[in-house]
């Protein structure tokens, strides 16, 4: 690369590299504001074109501030002010052309780099991070080369390529790589991070929400991103019997299903003993922007700061935006409210007037049948399995009486559907019902022994009350495609959701979700608790942040005087790398002499070794004499040939094999 | 001015050969000291002059007279007194009154090896007076100047320095002795056979001249012919940068004694019969070059060639 260039160009990169992730996810209008002072700076270079004057700097300052401002229509908030961060070293590029203005952009685009962690925090980051770490290493020693050579017109050539370039970066990297270690585990945590705003602190995460309509939870189909992971302390509960109870439903508009005020206000009276459920696990929860905390029927314990509600959802009191762990242990046979109260009987039983006729004349019909509540379940249910209903990722649209045209006209849906259509026909018939919506199956990893939901495992089913057993599950989805509660949702015979949904990539990712896991657990999850019990193993009792930061000052002094013992091992290194085949030739020769007990120094020439090896490895005393007269002629005399029977001679050489040199002998 | 040898115009190979034959005549008269003869020949064939630093008695006369007489030069020896006056190195002019003007004799300093015997008894105007010689390779006597013999060869012997009466020659002038050499006593069979076997002297009498001042100054030429290769001359600059450092010396080597350990290395390969330099010919000529042109860092209890050899065994050759 011309030595000219490649400072500025380097920075550039750096700043590029830092940028991108953001640049993804903004408006159009700010990307092209964000890239323009860098196409502006790239042909200032090559054409030599003098700095931008100061006004039309300030102006195109004023107008991305302005446009800032009218695309996000605020100048508040975390997204906003990054934005703001971007298109400033952006435009900053108009005004570089000194080397400390460079070396700012440099260090800034870092900073840049680390505001993205506010964002995202997967495992991808880590490669993003290496990038700009390492592209702005290379800037940084690019502007440091051209500063020291400031009164040159021009910078020598340094004769390294790129790559050893790069890998000088990785090797300061190498280097700070304990003191970032220290730092990471000891310097003293927040309990809550200061970032910890909840209006916008993550992108809009798709999840189950807080209402229900036709098509919500098939959008959640799609998103194969990774809702949460359990691991059992026991056996882990066949697939049909993961039913992971999150938000449940009440009221019913007629489109639109929403939870109880009562149900979501009101704490659970009585509730299932810990010491008597069978499933006990603990949950590792991607942040969802929403108040559920999932667990299996029926939640028995309360996490810190969450409470079971009267319909057992568990309701925190903050949403959750980081990631979160929790131990649960569940009954599935607990009783779920066997005396049901005449509020909550109405609310299970309400609906909207005059909506769905049809099916109010069918139901009115099933009734005057029987008597039974059993016997109108099993009706139901039988009518879902017996008609022509089908179960689709692409259900036609439905009008005003969803539940009529789904079960008399379309009769094509996805679980809400059916789970909707389900609990009106109950409420019809006078039974209490109520929909359940969370998650259902999973896929248990063999190595991490865990089972990891996602996204698209979401699923809906509902809830009828029966005097005597209290509230019980009805998954109307399993009478039409059992195949779904038995095989998961993957299995269904739908058609695939995207151009690179095939099951063996699937299957990849389920199995690399174990990276994820370990990254989340052992990264993400660490936190100011972790970090206090950090010292527990060896006995030390919990850390405050004075003995931390001793702990910390103790651990970076150590790093530090080990930095000095490895830096001649990483200069030799270095050195070694430059030498020629016909040296590494030698030294492996030398390594083979070390081997075989000898102690040839690195003062030593060819023909002290040659003199010390023979005498002490007199079998092979020819060959030793060989190869260090052909070393000799190849490295020292006018003419280098023999390098071919040099290399042969000393990959066969093997001084321990004394026998076959006794073989070779006569 | 010289005696015509018995072999006035050879081959290359032809040289060498009674080169080593010549090599193999001064270990017979100067037993057991192989090493030393080596480089003494080295120096010799470097165009170089050569110091002998020992004690009294351990055959430096010898090793001069013997190189003298094998190489068949003229050969002359000064005696380095405390009254030595320059004009007793470099000749006079005396007034002739037949021929009415000044005449000028040569003295002993027009030979082509000059054997300067205890060199540090002389007073420094008179040492001085032997080392411009050297170094210039002519002398300039009342205004004008007489050119020296080609070959010329010096060799100085210089008693071990906390001798009684010596002036020890400063830095700047053993600076202009290539190498330094010092014999020792002998082995203890060779001393056996020194003390048996016939005398030094008599069998100098009767050693012939193998080679001829002419074909030293083609030698000359054949030991600037030695290849020096690039990976060898990594281990030159990393040996006089590691003498610099002060962490074995007072001070280092200059570039001059750099050059001349170049030039040494050569001609020790050429002894070799090689025609390329090795680490090894560095090892070997290093001490010799090194020895007289350093000194011990203050407060160090160790000698020079101890700083020498621990040196070498640190370095590493590239």
């Amino acid at each position: 690369m011309n030595t000219r260039h490649a400072a500025i160009l380097w920075v550039i990169a750096a700043l590029g590299i830092s940028m991108l992730p953001q640049l993804i996810g903004m408006p159009v209008l700010v990307v092209a504001i964000a890239l323009l002072p860098i196409v502006w700076r790239l042909l200032a270079q090559f054409r030599n074109w003098k700095p931008m004057s100061i006004w039309l700097r300030v102006l195109a300052t004023a107008f991305a501030v302005t446009a800032l401002f009218l695309t996000y229509g605020q100048l508040l908030g975390r997204r906003i002010a990054v934005s703001m961060l971007l298109l400033m070293l952006s435009l900053k590029l108009l005004e570089t052309f000194r080397i400390r203005d460079a070396r700012i952009v440099a260090s800034l685009s870092l900073f840049l780099c680390a505001t993205q962690f506010l964002f995202h925090q997967g495992i991808p980051m880590i490669v993003y991070f290496i990038a700009c770490l390492l592209s702005t290493l290379t800037a940084l020693m690019y502007l440091q080369r051209q500063e020291a050579f400031a009164n040159l017109r021009n910078i020598p050539e340094t004769g390294r390529s790129l790559f050893s370039e790069l890998g000088f970066g990785l090797r300061l990297m190498l280097l700070a790589l304990p003191v970032g270690l220290a730092l990471f585990l000891l310097f003293p945590r927040w309990v809550s991070p200061l970032w910890g705003v909840p209006e916008d602190a993550l992108d809009a995460r798709s999840g189950l929400s807080d209402s229900m309509t036709p098509g919500s939870i098939q959008s959640l189909y799609m998103d194969d991103s990774p809702a949460f992971r359990a691991a059992f302390e026991g056996p882990v509960p066949s697939r049909g019997e993961l039913y992971w109870r999150g938000p449940v439903f009440w009221d019913f508009d007629g489109r639109r299903w929403r939870g109880n005020y009562l149900g979501r206000t009101i704490d659970a009276t009585t509730k299932p003993d810990p010491g008597k459920a069978p499933f006990r696990y603990s949950v590792q929860m991607e942040p969802t922007e929403q108040s559920w905390l999932f667990a299996l029927d029926y939640p028995a314990l309360e996490p810190r700061g969450a409470s079971l509600s009267m319909d057992y959802q568990l309701i925190t009191r903050q949403p959750i935006t980081q990631l979160r762990n929790y131990v649960m242990a569940s009954d599935p046979d607990f009783v779920d409210t066997p005396q049901l109260g005449l509020t909550m009987r109405g609310a299970a039983l309400e609906l909207p007037v005059g909506f769905n006729p049809r099916t109010a004349k069918m139901v009115a019909g099933w009734r005057r049948e029987t008597n039974s509540d059993a016997a109108i379940i099993r009706r139901a249910l039988a009518h879902f399995n017996q008609e022509q209903f089908h179960y689709t990722l692409n259900p036609p649209l439905l009008n005003r009486n969803t539940i009529d045209e789904f079960l008399f006209d379309t009769r094509r849906g996805f679980c809400e559907h059916y789970a909707s259509a389900f609990t009106v026909m109950m409420r019809m018939a006078g039974i209490p019902a109520r929909i359940v919506t969370g998650y259902q199956g999973g896929w248990y990893s063999e190595m991490g022994s865990y089972v990891l939901v996602r996204q698209s495992d979401a699923h809906a089913w509902s809830e009828v009350w029966i005097r005597g057993t209290g509230w019980r599950r009805v998954d109307p989805t399993a009478a039409v495609a059992p195949e779904r509660v038995e095989r998961g949702a993957m299995s269904l015979a739908i058609p695939r959701r995207h151009i690179l949904d095939f099951e063996w990539l699937r299957d990849v990712r389920n199995t690399l979700d174990l990276l994820q896991r370990g990254w989340n657990s052992w990264v993400i999850a660490f936190d100011s608790d972790r970090q206090s019990r950090l010292f527990t193993v060896f006995g030390w009792g919990i850390f405050d942040s004075a003995k931390l930061v001793i702990a910390m000052g103790v651990t970076l002094l150590v790093a530090g005087a080990a930095i000095f013992m490895i830096m001649p091992l990483l200069l030799r290194f270095r050195s070694s790398r430059k030498q020629d085949p016909l040296v590494r030739l030698w030294q492996k020769f030398i390594t083979k002499l070390a081997n075989a007990g000898l102690d040839p120094q690195p003062s030593m020439g060819p023909a002290e070794i040659a003199a010390m090896a023979s005498a002490q490895l007199s079998y092979a005393a020819d060959v030793i004499y060989r190869i260090t007269e052909l070393y000799t002629f190849c490295r020292y005399s006018p003419r280098n040939s023999g390098q071919v029977e040099l290399k042969e001679l000393i990959q066969d050489f093997n001084p321990s094999r004394t026998d076959e040199y006794a073989r070779r002998e006569p | 001015m010289t005696e015509i040898t018995a072999h006035p115009s050879t081959s290359a190979n032809d040289r060498l050969e009674r080169l080593k034959t010549a090599l193999d005549a001064v270990n017979q008269i100067v037993m057991g000291k192989d090493q030393q003869v080596k480089l003494a020949f080295s120096c010799l064939l470097a165009r170089g002059h050569l110091l002998i630093e020992d004690l009294p008695g351990v055959g430096k006369t010898t090793l001069a007279h013997a190189l003298a007489t094998v190489i068949g030069v003229r050969y002359q020896r000064i005696q380095f007194t405390s009254d030595l006056l320059p004009a007793d190195i470099l000749g006079v002019s005396i007034y002739r009154r037949d021929q009415e003007k000044f005449e000028f004799h040569p003295g002993p300093i027009f030979a082509e090896l000059v054997l300067a015997d205890e060199i540090n008894r002389a007073t420094p105007k008179a040492q001085s007076a032997l080392l411009e010689a050297m170094a210039e390779g002519q002398v300039t006597i009342e205004g004008k100047t007489h050119t020296l013999p080609q070959p010329f060869f010096v060799i100085a012997t210089q008693n071990a320095l906390d001798l009684v009466g010596t002036f020890p020659l400063p830095d700047s002038q053993l600076d202009r002795f290539l190498l330094s050499i010092s014999l020792g006593f002998p082995e203890p069979d060779i001393e056996r056979k020194l003390l048996t076997a016939r005398d030094r002297l008599s069998l100098l009498r009767d050693t012939e001249p193998v080679i001829g001042p002419h074909d030293v100054l083609q030698l000359h030429q054949d030991c600037r012919q030695v290849h020096v290769s690039e990976a060898l001359l990594d281990y030159l600059q990393a040996l006089l940068a590691e003498t610099r450092n002060n962490r074995w010396f007072e001070t280092g080597l200059s570039p001059r004694a750099g050059i001349g350990l170049l030039h040494c290395c050569k001609a020790f390969a050429y002894l070799e019969g090689r025609e390329f330099v090795v680490p090894e010919d560095v090892k070997a000529v290093f001490p010799g070059l090194s020895r007289h042109r350093m000194t011990v860092p203050h407060g160090m209890e160790t000698s020079v060639d101890e700083q020498i050899s621990g040196m070498l065994d640190q370095l590493a050759i590239p």
